[in-house]
């Protein structure tokens, strides 16, 4: 089929091995580097929330109801980043009684981990050369989403866990949730890999950049976005709910049960869940970059800006709908999800199945 | 620690050292940590951290969201567009207490709820502050003379910021809650809310066995509740 | 309607000798009210009175019941009126023995009657006979005597033993073989609007039962007026009951009645700053309902609650200038307001034409935003279904009956100040549920700014020299002992009404407060039994209870 665009390039782990020890790897050498290339990408994407979460957020929300939010506390509020990371983490961490103790200590760090995990196959592009994926499997996106439905069990784990009532409501709600639409999700991610013919990230990528068509000049490159935006649509809803957004914030539902699944945290393991949901929004984000919209390509600026102006991009939708949309209500989830994402997402992997199996 | 913590906290010149003479007496251990006495009589690193600390502290609150009368009202527009109190980084409400910084009071205290409020209070993480809106929260307001009505929140849980009004405009409500940002910044705000009495009674007693020792004075037969607030203040 | 109704209904109103015919032996005395002749009956016939009432002379709306008592009696006082016809009216008056204070109880007649009779039970001491369930329903199930009873004494403490405070948790596991969740909903929850508790028993999402555990901001608010005099101290109170900005509706509830009760005649010029800025409040009213609707259904403070925000503060704004306050106004005076409109004048006119001209833009938004919105009409059409005969056995009024057809608005039936001689229409749907009761409220914005449109147009040709804002009225005011009078007005949330009954002295005898909210919250039950959770979380959101209203 396509030709990748370039050879195999070199990834993250390796090009610090050779940073480090030279051309000539040992094991445990090759161990150290994947270290450090992990540490630095999750800490890459938890900047990103940190930013997301206590600024962006709130601007964002700001910009949708007239308002300015965070302003006083350093250039335009920037310094409410540092300032609301260690007062949360500095808050007292309150175990209440009756608490399933491991599942309880659990459940944060699963949820950060999931989301976390995820961005090791994803290629996030390069910049100053050095190509910032972590691992190419050929299963990649098989691996993606493996991962992140880990998430269903962290927020099942802290709802049941907490001995709360609420959060026993969110963490039943969010499996509900997570079922139904997990399977739309990959079964729509499905059709992109029949048009590939393949399950490695880097190479769905670079069959991306083929042009598809030339209009005055201007070429748009065959995203599948663009080579099937149907696909597209249902995979952005699905994300929408995977991540669990307006209008599909039920797991959390603030007014009705009260912080859902998290009702009962506090301090650190607080900030865990805030941030494992930020870091789930752009793992959300990353697969829709990776998958529809070219991974890191665009013109000018280097792969990993774009990369980054992509996830964010999609963090935005996810925040204006947050904005404008209503909630809807648990069984109208599931019914949307079973009986209309579901069937689509079929219809739509099978109609791909025959125009590729005539047309190519 | 002495009997007078407001003047240790407010006066000028000798209050720091005092303080610092009061941590390192060992009167109050839970003050005094390893790191202290190593670092000696002045620990320099010690004091600009608790400067950030309280900065932090101070720059970032997470509200509760807490609505009780008429002032909720003013509270919600003090939220909202025209004033947003956000502008100072604490307008972030979270409908759980386990994960509020500050607690508004908006409204009149009933006997029916001043346990919920307390519980409620309870179930928020230290450090936590919390701001009297309103006359009715302050001392009962107009409904002083009710039979029902609990003459101030300062009766069940303590207060840091009083905000008169009946209701406060809004602007009155940030100027409190930026007052008591100011104070917290500035170290004058207590984040543990002990009481000096417990310090020096129960100074040696660790937090759990302190609650022991509390619990087991309590005889679980004759405990009474007392409603009597025709003798408040 | 039956012949006998048509029989009891005159040009001038009730024909009160065919009831007492109709009553027979039943009616023991009769008495006159000055809103409705009174009908004493035995304490155990009330029910087959009210039975006979209500079937045969069509009083289908037991707007409150009145708990008082007298050195030699206690009495509980039924007011019936017709939700056809505001101002057909008629008192049941039930005494009793004050040594054992039992009546029969009229909850087998009117729904309403279950939570009234449990708030006398609770405040005054009357037991009713049959009561499904009498418990009290403001104060603690600890609290120890009645405290609006003649020997109720204040400054005793309220000794509760450590026994009796169980464990509120305690009961939450119905036994190991049941499969439905107890579940409290509050007092401190982000979808109660304030310190409403609901004991809720859920099986899985959806609600088996839910019964509303009301009195966690019971601010004596009777007690309070009833310590005040009738000129000036009781009128600052009335802001405080319904207090989402509806101040000047409460104010004209208490104006209203004390004017009935004094003789005091208001000023035309009065009358129309009356009517005006009640109907701003109504509309900064209606605005936060739709904000705090809109907050429950998209679950965060969204565009829409902060839209709602930025118009109410537009409303406050001219409302500020005309009272000099933004929520407690304290300007309405009996016989008049406090002051004139403020200076200069046709600046303040131009504001109020402002907000006018803005208004149906600001609406369409609204509209925009959510009525058409599909997702918002799939969660809200359909339920909370209220149908129109429950609405009148609970006794509801104001957005929430008129959502379920039922066309009862006081401003129009019972006119007071200057409604009558305003072009403005009574809004009804017949959905009765979320929606068409946020449709009510949408479209009564709209009708209220039509009224203040005229008024406006009527005060800016108002001649300089008429400008009478205020009638004689003595210093100190003692109507004469053992008056008694009820009279409603339409407050925001619906049929606010006050019974007064004087005693002689310059504070009223008993003071009674008929809020709205209270009985549009006793209907949640049966609107929202067997729907979800979320569903509960809207209805109650779309009843736009205020729990100072429903505490008091």
């Amino acid at each position: 089929m396509f030709a990748p665009l370039q050879s195999d390039p070199v990834l993250l782990p390796e090009t610090i091995a050779r940073l480090l020890f030279g051309s000539e790897i040992a094991i445990w050498q090759e161990a150290v580097a994947g270290f450090l290339a992990a540490f630095l990408i999750a800490n890459i994407m938890l900047a990103n929330a940190g930013v997301a979460g206590p600024w962006a957020k709130r601007k964002i929300t700001a910009a949708f109801t007239d308002r300015i939010a965070v302003n006083r506390i350093g250039p335009a509020g920037l310094l409410i980043i540092p300032a609301a990371a260690v007062q949360l983490m500095a808050k007292e961490l309150i175990i209440p009684d009756g608490v399933d103790r491991p599942a309880y200590d659990l459940a944060p760090i699963l949820l950060a981990l999931s989301a976390l995990l995820g961005f090791a196959v994803i290629p996030m592009g390069s910049i100053f050369g050095i190509n910032l994926q972590m691992a190419d499997p050929e299963t990649g996106l098989a691996f993606v989403f493996a991962v992140a439905s880990i998430a269903t069990l962290a927020l099942t784990m802290g709802g049941y866990a907490s001995n709360n009532k609420y959060s026993l409501m969110g963490g039943l709600r969010a499996i509900a949730q997570n079922i139904a639409y997990e399977i739309p999700l990959i079964v729509t991610a499905a059709s992109v890999v029949i048009f590939t013919g393949t399950l490695q990230t880097s190479e769905i990528v670079a069959q991306q950049s083929e042009p598809l068509v030339t209009i005055a000049g201007l070429t748009i490159p065959s995203w599948f976005a663009f080579v099937n935006p149907f696909a597209f649509v249902l995979f952005m809803v699905a994300n929408l709910a995977e991540v669990g957004r307006n209008p599909f914030d039920i797991p959390e539902a603030p007014t009705e049960i009260v912080a859902g699944y998290m009702t009962e945290y506090s301090s650190i393991y607080f900030v865990l869940f805030y941030m494992g949901e930020f870091i789930h929004i752009f793992l959300g984000g990353a697969i829709v970059a990776t998958v529809f919209l070219g991974g890191p390509a665009g013109p000018v600026l280097p792969g990993f800006i774009w990369f980054i102006i992509k996830i964010w991009a999609v963090f935005l939708f996810t925040q204006w709908a947050r904005s404008a949309v209503p909630r809807v209500r648990i069984d109208q989830l599931i019914e949307i999800g079973w009986k209309g994402m579901l069937v689509l997402s079929f219809a739509n992997l099978v109609l791909t199945a025959v125009i590729v199996g005539v047309m190519l | 620690m002495s009997n007078e913590p407001r003047d240790v906290i407010r006066g000028s010149t000798d209050a720091q050292t005092k303080t610092q003479e009061a941590r390192m007496e060992g009167v109050d251990n839970r003050f005094n940590s390893k790191l202290r006495e190593a670092f000696g009589s002045s620990p320099f690193i010690l004091t600009k951290f608790d400067k950030f600390m309280n900065w932090v502290r101070g720059s970032s609150m997470f509200m509760l969201q807490f609505g009780i009368a008429c002032c909720s009202i003013e509270m919600m527009h003090t939220y909202a567009v025209k004033h947003d109190l956000d502008r100072f980084g604490s307008g972030v409400p979270r409908a759980s207490p386990r994960q509020a910084d500050v607690m508004i009071v908006p409204g009149t205290i009933v006997t029916k709820f001043a346990p919920r409020m307390k519980r409620v209070y309870d179930q928020m993480p230290e450090p936590k502050f919390v701001v009297n809106m309103g006359s009715c929260a302050i001392s009962g307001g107009p409904f002083q003379e009710g039979y029902n009505v609990i003459k101030g929140a300062e009766e069940v849980i303590p207060v840091d910021i009083h905000v008169p009004g009946c209701p406060p405009r809004p602007e009155a409500l940030i100027y409190g809650v930026v007052k008591m940002q100011e104070r917290i910044a500035n170290g004058e705000s207590s984040p543990v809310t002990v009481k000096p009495y417990e310090l020096e009674q129960f100074s040696d007693l660790k937090q759990d066995e302190l609650v022991d020792k509390l619990a087991s004075q309590i005889d679980e037969d004759d405990l009474v509740m007392r409603y009597n607030w025709a003798d408040s203040p | 309607m039956s012949s006998y109704e048509e029989q009891l209904d005159t040009a001038e109103g009730v024909d009160y000798d065919a009831i007492a015919d109709l009553l027979g032996d039943r009616v023991v005395r009769r008495e006159t009210h000055l809103n409705a002749e009174g009908f004493v009956v035995r304490p155990d016939q009330v029910a087959e009175s009210l039975t006979l009432l209500r079937e045969e002379a069509g009083f289908d709306h037991l707007s409150m019941v009145t708990a008082q008592d007298y050195e030699d009696r206690y009495e509980t006082i039924y007011h019936l009126t017709k939700y056809a016809d505001r101002t057909h009216e008629v008192s049941v008056v039930v005494p009793t023995d004050p040594e054992n204070p039992v009546s029969e109880s009229a909850a087998s007649v009117y729904k309403t009657a279950n939570w009234h009779e449990r708030e006398a039970y609770d405040l005054v001491g009357v037991e009713y006979d049959g009561h499904p369930d009498l418990r009290r329903i403001l104060l603690p199930e600890t609290w120890q005597g009645h405290p609006l009873s003649s020997d109720y004494d204040q400054d005793k403490p309220q000794i509760v033993q450590f026994d009796e405070h169980k464990n509120p948790l305690e009961d939450d596991h119905r036994g190991a073989d049941s499969d439905t969740m107890f579940l409290n909903i509050g007092p401190h929850h982000p979808a109660t609007h304030g310190v409403l508790h609901l004991k809720t028993v859920l099986d899985g999402e959806q609600v088996a039962d839910v019964d509303p555990d009301i009195g966690y901001l019971h601010r004596c608010e009777e007690q309070m007026c009833q310590q005040g005099t009738y000129r000036h101290q009781i009128m600052p109170y009335p802001d405080r009951w319904d207090y989402a900005s509806a101040g000047l509706l409460n104010e004209w509830a208490y104006a209203r009645v004390a004017e009935d009760l004094n003789d005091i005649e208001v000023p035309e010029y009065a009358q129309i700053i009356r009517t005006m800025s009640a109907e701003f409040c109504r509309i900064a009213a209606h605005l936060l309902a739709v904000g705090t609707f809109a907050l429950d259904i998209y679950g965060d403070f969204t565009a829409i609650f902060m839209y709602a925000m930025r118009d109410r503060e537009k409303v406050q704004n001219i409302l500020e200038d005309l009272t000099g306050q933004r929520m407690m106004f304290n300007y309405f005076r009996l016989g008049g307001v406090v002051w004139d409109l403020p200076e200069p004048r046709e600046e303040w006119f131009e504001n109020i034409r402002d907000f006018l001209d803005d208004l149906p833009g600001t609406l369409e938004e609204y509209h925009d935003l959510i009525t058409t919105n599909e997702i918002f009409q799939t969660r809200v059409i359909g339920t909370g279904v209220l149908d129109p005969e429950d609405a009148k056995q609970f006794g509801t009024t104001g957005p929430v009956a008129r959502a379920s057809g039922i066309d009862y608005d006081i401003r129009r039936d019972d006119p007071y100040g200057y409604y009558d001689e305003l072009d403005w229409n009574v809004v009804t749907e017949e959905g009765g549920d979320n929606y068409a009761r946020f449709l009510v409220r949408m479209q009564e914005v709209e009708e209220s700014a039509k009224i203040i449109s005229q008024c406006v147009d009527l005060l800016e040709d108002w001649p300089e020299d008429e400008r009478n804002i205020q009638s004689n009225v003595p210093r100190t005011l003692k109507p004469d002992p053992d008056t008694e009078v009820y009279r409603a007005v339409e407050g925001a949330k619906g049929e606010l009404g006050i019974y007064i009954r004087s005693d002689g002295t310059d504070k009223p005898g008993r003071f009674k407060i008929r809020s709205p909210c209270f009985c549009n919250l006793s209907a949640l039950n049966a609107m929202s039994k067997g729907e979800y959770v979320p569903d509960l979380v809207a209805t109650l959101g779309s009843l736009d209870v205020i729990l100072g209203e429903v505490d008091r």
